[in-house]
């Protein structure tokens, strides 16, 4: 089966910073690819390039066929890009905005119309097309936004942060329909800092860092990276940072760093039965209130391979 | 390619008409500016018209021969009007009283005294409140005074060549010419003559086209900004299309502008802007002359607010400069020079230069083409400075 997308030794650099080194990879039709990195890592940049916006310094990108440096026009026809932003007229209604960007795509008027239609049906805004996006919640923006890009039945729709902000029935309704468009054959390129969400979604899964993938592959071909390692999530009263040094030195723990919100996460293999040594380690130095221990999964892959939390 | 450029620009067109004030700027100021300082400062030039007292205490040839020529004067026929008065006193009453705008005195003995070749003074007398009057007496008081002192040089001469002084006189007259008709030699308006609504309306329209077109290029860095452009470069479409569906647009809207302000003034103040060919083709070319200096901000701002601060910049100091806001022939001659390097100030001189003339298309065929070469090179670094960054 032809990929939707194939992209190879994609590279980007600003100066002397090198923004993306050599990334590739491939969408089928019909499957969701994850690509997960910390801010800054070369996302943007990559999605930048797979659409059009930025040019490679090297590098081939091939969407449905048809080559992006070659034929832009037809590459770039086969592409529903859905940027972070609520990149849509706050004046305009829900309806005037898919109308303007079904138009830019060349769908003739009447075709459009019935298009707009399904499209307001499949992102459950039916009832609001006719009221100004300015008087829209950021929920029902975002799902505009989405269906903004699936106006010319793309063959390959890229997501970038398509959930940020949005209320949890918003949440749902974006995934399940998400999940409806991959099942009918759609391929997905998805970012997310929800890892939850890229668990649920995605056949496979891309962690990028410094610029370059550094790991690939399905959920479980991920997780087993890291081993049978359990991911434990301390909650610490004291001097937190002596605690982590002196954590680092426990038997068996392999990671161990501070995450955004304040607690001490560590990846140790067999976590849940070091939990006594882990608490004696830290006694009078910080006060234990509260442990919970994970099962191996994607975030503690993520943080093995990166050193930091998706959300730092 | 056709297509996404009309979907950009009508929906920039709706954006700019749903904005109100899009409509103040385009149309509501440009016109009342106009209109005000067209106004307060100028309209049409006011008819050139003098009463003017005449006192003639001489009652001798020279009084009677000054009163036949003005009569004469087919260039004073309609200009001046001569009251007669019996003395200085009753003169300056009726001035002080605004019955006549100045007066001329011929004093008792005048006529005999230039006979004699001693010369002679003609009196006059002005006001503050009829400037032109006093100025159409002065103007008629030098030419006698040109003839007095001919007639004096004349009997001079022929009485140091032994002619008898009671021939003198008939040999003078008969060897010597009466001179010619009286002219007014001191126009008030030489060399500067305009009418001001022409002159401020030009200049108006010639101000806000700058704004009008900004406006465009503005909300291209607004949509750089919300995102939208991206999107839209991210769809099937030349990276050139946004650009040049907010310049379309940009552009129309500042045609209308500069023609809503031109008819404006034609309708306001009678004003007569010249061959409408010439002056929609000038205005033309000043739009595109602006379009593309908006154009060439657009292209190096990074943010809407210091694009809208660099354009209102130059926006004003091209109307300074460029005799928008002060005629130009009243700015020193140095910056007269800088002017030149302003598309205001080719866009004025021509339009004036129209207004004043009666004259064509080609008569501006110089302004235009220097309004399209500016055009031409801020077209080329602008899009230099897209490549470089909006679309980079």
């Amino acid at each position: 089966m032809t990929n939707t997308l194939n992209c190879e030794n994609l590279s980007k650099k600003y100066g002397d910073v090198v923004a993306v080194a050599d990334v590739g990879f491939t969408i089928a039709p019909g499957e969701a690819y994850g690509l997960l990195g910390p801010n800054g890592a070369g996302k943007t940049t990559t999605i930048s390039m797979l659409v059009g916006l930025l040019k490679p310094d090297t590098g081939t990108v091939v969407v449905g066929g048809t080559d992006l440096a070659t034929d832009p026009m037809a590459a770039k026809a086969k592409i529903g890009y859905v940027p972070q932003e609520i990149a849509l007229y706050p004046d305009l209604t829900g309806r005037e905005n898919l109308r303007f960007f079904g138009r830019l795509f060349g769908l003739p008027r009447k075709e459009l119309r019935g298009r707009i239609d399904e499209v307001l049906d499949l992102v459950g805004l039916a009832d609001r097309a006719d009221a100004k996006l300015d008087t829209y919640s950021g929920g029902m923006k975002r799902r505009i936004n989405i269906g903004a890009a699936l106006l010319h039945r793309p063959e390959l729709l890229i997501l970038d942060e398509p959930t940020v902000g949005v209320d949890p029935q918003s949440r749902k309704a974006i995934l399940d329909g998400v999940e409806r468009l991959v099942a009918d054959g759609m391929a997905l390129l998805y970012t997310s800092h929800y890892m939850e969400e890229v668990e649920r979604i995605c056949h496979r899964v891309a962690i990028i860092d410094h610029g370059a993938i550094v790991a690939e592959g399905t959920r479980h071909e991920l997780v087993e990276l890291v081993g049978g390692a359990d991911r434990i999530e301390l909650t610490l009263d004291g001097d937190v940072e002596t605690a982590i040094a002196k954590l680092r030195g426990v038997g068996g723990v392999t990671e161990a760093a501070r995450t955004a919100a304040g607690s001490v996460r560590l990846i140790a293999e067999g976590g849940r039965y070091l939990l006594p040594a882990i608490i004696a380690t830290v006694d009078g130095i910080a006060t234990v209130t509260a442990v919970e221990v994970v099962e191996p999964d994607l975030e503690a892959t993520f943080l093995h391979l990166t050193g930091s939390t998706l959300r730092d | 390619m056709l297509r996404p450029l009309l979907t950009v620009s009508a929906l920039e067109f709706r954006t700019r008409v749903r904005d109100r004030t899009a409509l103040v700027i385009a149309i509501i100021v440009p016109v009342a500016m106009a209109t005000l300082f067209g106004v307060a400062l100028g309209g049409d030039d006011p008819p050139l018209r003098a009463t003017v007292g005449f006192v003639d205490l001489d009652g001798g040839e020279f009084p009677a021969g000054v009163r036949r020529e003005v009569m004469a004067s087919t260039e004073l026929d309609g200009v001046l009007t001569l009251r007669d008065l019996p003395g200085r006193e009753q003169a300056q009453t009726a001035l002080d009283a605004g019955d006549i705008g100045a007066a001329i005195v011929f004093p008792k003995g005048f006529s005999a005294s230039v006979g004699a070749g001693e010369g002679g003074q003609v009196g006059v007398l002005t006001s503050a409140d009829s400037p032109l009057a006093g100025v159409v007496a002065n103007a008629v008081v030098d030419r006698i005074s040109s003839l007095v002192r001919a007639r004096t040089l004349a009997v001079r001469a022929s009485l140091d060549a032994g002619i008898p002084a009671a021939e003198v006189k008939e040999f003078v007259e008969r060897n010597g010419a009466t001179g010619p008709a009286l002219t007014l030699e001191n126009d008030p308006m030489a060399g500067g003559k305009v009418d001001l609504s022409v002159y401020y309306g030009a200049g108006m329209a010639a101000l806000f086209a700058f704004f009008v077109v900004g406006a465009s290029f503005r909300s291209l860095l607004i949509e750089r900004k919300q995102g939208t452009l991206d999107r839209m470069r991210a769809g099937p479409i030349h990276a050139w299309v946004p650009i040049a569906g907010k310049a379309v647009v940009g552009f129309a809207l500042a045609m209308v502008s500069v023609c809503v302000t031109w008819a404006s003034s034609v309708l306001i103040f009678g004003s007569t802007w010249g061959d409408p060919v010439a002056v929609f083709t000038l205005l033309l070319a000043h739009v595109l002359a602006a379009t593309a200096i908006t154009m060439l901000v657009a292209s190096r701002a990074r943010t809407d607010a210091q694009a809208d601060g660099v354009i209102m910049v130059i926006s004003f100091v091209a109307a300074f400069f460029g005799g928008s806001l002060v005629p130009l022939y009243n700015l020193p001659d140095l910056l007269q020079k800088i002017a030149l390097f302003t598309p205001n100030a080719w866009t004025t001189t021509g339009l004036t230069g129209l207004a004043g003339s009666g004259a064509g298309l080609a008569s501006v065929a110089a302004p235009i083409g220097v309004l399209c070469a500016i055009a031409l090179a801020a077209f080329c670094l602008a899009a230099m400075g897209f490549r470089k960054g909006l679309l980079g």
